[in-house]
């Protein structure tokens, strides 16, 4: 019961969460008159497609015309764009979460469908397939590094672990992309430019994920490169704390061994603030993520965004600004369950 | 007051705190040295400005690189003359001359010519001058580049008549038909070969008039003493040219090296010290008196009050910053003051959370309970006793988020929407890696601006390391 009620209540802010960061979304482009122009593409392209059907059965240019003014006139009525902006709101939400936001103006999936929903349902799996391995790295390199740096406090490799999470915090992770190939790619050109896999791409399954494996190398090492700093600093900052609590003194002092205080005194009290501050740090690798595919043309999410802010698509923006939305909170709940199994306290 | 010295002694006692200041003071002193030098409008004036960079050598390499080549590569040349060094009369008319030399002494041929004359001043109307340009070259040939006929002015302006005052005249001699047809004879008459336009320019005038004949259709550069010479042929003995410009592409440029576009990348990389201080500390600034200050109401006066901010500030720090701060810059454009206000927005609750949580525990303190007995109001309460308690660690977060500020604008600039009156060094990186800067190698480009975001990033890191055994005293055991 208290696992479940905890698990509720994490789970229903997460949703307020995301309902606020809708409905103020929806409330910007309504005032600046961003909807009207979505609704009003998508209705123009409605249209094309009738009066494409209609020039077979109506041959009469005149009546055609008549025809499509009147079918006009009902989409009109139909998307609401007879009425003001704010009428709209519950439709536009009930729009951006299905996200039938109707079609992208430049970008095409590869099987060259141009709809919102397809080129985004086509490109999440690349996005998660970089963040979470660099996220997985990152977490195992936080908790491997750590505590063991914190424990040595004060010592050179402590100092140098500082300096590093240092740089590493004021280090843009795009730049540091732009870096990678400037050197890997083009100095010494043992890696590729960008991209996901060698065009054509091998037939063979095989050799298709060994080139996979070799273009997703440069991007994955910049993410730990410059993210790991913070994550091994944050778990040394709190392991340190723990580890000048008076309890693992005084188990210090009852002669337990000194591995076993470490993993039982300070590693599992640790772990849950530790938890805390790699779910607060979330945000920042979504955002790492995002530029690093834009520097890397890793056909992900971020360069979907930076297309479309290229080719100033409203529509593909606001279904990207929900995804990465929806793909937080997400990720946010699943780190908040476990917390919930690591720490017992929450329970009671 | 002793609370404050010891603290800053205690700051002071760790290097990376003064090496943390070091950096800080240089980044002033740029900042202040830039606002001094530069216009501030420099980014609308001139960075934007593609015609005021017309003359300077596209993607050219910093100068300092050939300190480390075997083979030296031209320096871009911008001679310019404003006197005239002899005067002739002949027929009634006056010829006066205008000479520059220039010393050539590298492998290559400039990137492009270009002649710019400047303030014309004549005063016959019957007959204006005629401006003829020529080279001599070292082994004594001369080449006649270009004539230049002034047209006479209409009736209703008086004389004397100044022409090119405004905008000079811009002659591009890479490229011109007129040239090219005068080279045909020179080449013919001076080493009899003939040559036909099309071939002329295929080779490139400029190569031909810095380069000798070496095998078939060939040039090499011709090093030693050019001397360009122009020509002014006129009736009154007080028309003189203001000034003349000659310019000499080059593949190295000043400190800095040029983009595409030429533009001097020193001057652009200067002008983003300041905005990046400014987006910085006003960002953090900002930050911290709205988190701080909430964060002690929240937690010293409780009740209904901390229940809405708590609930306020914990939907927001859920929420994602950078796809937001796409989607509203995208709609609203990139203003550097709506940057900032987007980024204060989204983070003062994590401040707030942590004050709060601060707050509660030193309101529980016997000394507060006095202050209240006394009957101290609650504004002198927050503000004489509660601040106090949190104020090293807010001080400390301020810092702290500095860095933060700078470069989640810098991510902002490199999607294309940053504020684009003015350069900044992540709009640098992204014209930079639009026009493909790192697949070509153009490493001038995309180092300078990053190390310059990262440095003034560390800086504000280094002394919030520095301030760490301050804020958090139990550090200072371990010393």
């Amino acid at each position: 019961m208290g696992l479940g009620k905890a698990l509720a209540l994490k789970g229903l802010t997460l949703i307020i969460v995301l309902i606020s960061v809708l409905l103020f979304t929806v409330l910007i482009i309504g005032a600046s008159g961003l909807s009207d122009r979505i609704l009003n593409s998508i209705m123009n392209e409605e249209l094309r497609g009738i009066r494409q059907k209609l020039t077979t059965q109506i041959r009469d240019p005149e009546e055609l015309n008549k025809a499509i003014e009147r079918i006009r006139q009902d989409l009109v009525k139909a998307y609401g764009l007879d009425k003001p902006w704010y009428a709209r709101i519950p439709n536009m939400i009930l729009r951006i979460v299905t996200l039938d936001l109707g079609s992208a103006r430049e970008v095409q999936t590869f099987t060259g469908s141009n709809k919102i929903s397809d080129i985004i349902i086509e490109r999440i799996p690349n996005t998660i397939l970089l963040m979470t391995s660099a996220l997985i790295i990152n977490f195992i390199l936080g908790l491997l590094i750590g505590p063991r740096v914190a424990l040595k406090h004060g010592t050179r490799i402590d100092r140098a672990t500082s300096l590093y999470s240092a740089i590493s915090y004021a280090l843009p992770t795009w730049w540091l992309g732009m870096l990678m190939i400037l050197f890997f790619s083009f100095q010494l050109r043992i890696f590729p430019f960008g991209g996901m896999y060698s065009a054509p791409p091998h037939e063979d399954p095989f050799m298709r994920f060994l080139d996979l494996l070799w273009h997703v190398m440069l991007p994955l090492i910049t993410l730990v490169l410059a993210l790991s700093g913070s994550w091994i600093y944050i778990t040394r900052s709190i392991v340190l704390s723990v580890a000048q609590e008076d309890f693992v003194n005084v188990a210090r002092v009852k002669g337990i061994p000194e591995d076993l205080v470490r993993r039982r005194y300070i590693v599992r009290v640790a772990a849950p603030p530790i938890l805390t501050n790699i779910v607060l740090g979330l945000a920042g690798s979504i955002a790492g993520a995002i530029l690093t595919e834009i520097v890397f043309d890793w056909p992900g999410m971020g360069t979907l965004y930076y297309k479309a802010v290229m080719s100033v698509d409203e529509s593909l923006i606001l279904a990207l600004t929900y995804i990465f939305t929806l793909i937080y909170v997400l990720a946010r709940f699943i780190l908040e369950i476990l917390y919930v199994v690591l720490d017992p306290r929450v329970r009671l | 007051m002793s609370f404050i010295r010891e603290s800053f002694s205690e700051f002071w006692a760790s290097n990376i705190s003064k090496i943390g200041i070091l950096f800080l003071t240089v980044l002033v002193i740029v900042s202040i040295y830039t606002v001094v030098t530069l216009p501030l409008d420099f980014g609308v004036r001139y960075w934007y400005n593609p015609l005021y960079w017309v003359d300077y050598p596209k993607t050219a390499q910093p100068e300092w690189i050939n300190i480390f080549l075997s083979e030296k590569l031209m320096s871009h040349a911008e001679l310019s003359v404003s006197k005239a060094s002899g005067i002739k009369t002949y027929n009634n008319r006056f010829i006066k001359y205008y000479n520059v030399s220039y010393n050539h002494e590298y492998n290559q041929f400039p990137k492009f010519i270009t002649l710019r004359i400047s303030n014309l001043l004549f005063h016959n109307r019957d007959s204006p001058p005629i401006v003829r340009f020529y080279v001599t070259r070292p082994d004594g040939k001369t080449v006649e580049l270009y004539t230049l006929a002034i047209e006479t002015p209409s009736n209703n302006v008086i004389p004397p008549f100044k022409y090119f005052s405004i905008e000079p005249k811009r002659i591009l001699l890479s490229g011109d038909m007129y040239l090219a047809r005068s080279l045909i004879g020179f080449l013919y008459r001076e080493f009899n070969i003939s040559l036909g336009i099309s071939s002329i320019l295929e080779i490139g005038n400029e190569r031909i008039i810095f380069g000798y004949i070496s095998g078939k259709n060939t040039f090499t550069p011709l090093t030693g003493r050019y001397v360009f010479s122009t020509v002014l042929v006129c009736s009154d003995v007080n028309d003189n040219i203001g000034m003349v410009n000659v310019v000499l592409g080059g593949y190295v440029y000043g400190l800095m090296g040029t983009d595409v576009l030429g533009r001097d990348l020193s001057q652009g990389l200067l002008f983003g010290f300041p905005v990046a201080l400014i987006i910085g500390i006003g960002t953090s600034l900002l930050t911290t008196v709205i988190g701080a200050g909430l964060g002690i109401i929240s937690g010293y006066i409780g009740g209904r009050i901390d229940d809405f901010i708590q609930r306020f500030a914990d939907t927001i720090n859920n929420i994602p910053l950078l796809p937001l701060l796409i989607l509203l810059s995208f709609i609203f454009g990139g203003k550097l003051w709506l940057i900032i206000l987007v980024l204060v927005f989204f983070n003062w609750p994590s401040l707030t959370i942590i004050v709060r949580s601060m707050v509660l525990s030193a309101k529980t303190s016997q000394f507060i309970e006095a202050a209240v007995a006394i009957g101290a109001s609650r504004l002198r309460v927050m503000v004489k006793h509660i601040f106090p308690q949190v104020a090293p660690f807010v001080f400390a977060q301020m810092i702290f988020f500095t860095p933060y500020a700078i470069l989640a604008e810098a991510a902002l600039s490199f999607l294309g929407l940053g504020d684009v009156t003015m350069p900044t060094w992540g709009q640098i990186l992204e014209y930079g890696f639009k026009n493909g800067a790192v697949f070509l190698g153009y490493w001038w480009w995309i180092l300078p601006p990053g190390l310059f975001i990262v440095y003034s990033a560390i800086t504000f890191v280094f002394i919030a390391l520095g301030m760490e055994p301050v804020v958090n005293p139990r550090l200072r055991r371990w010393k």
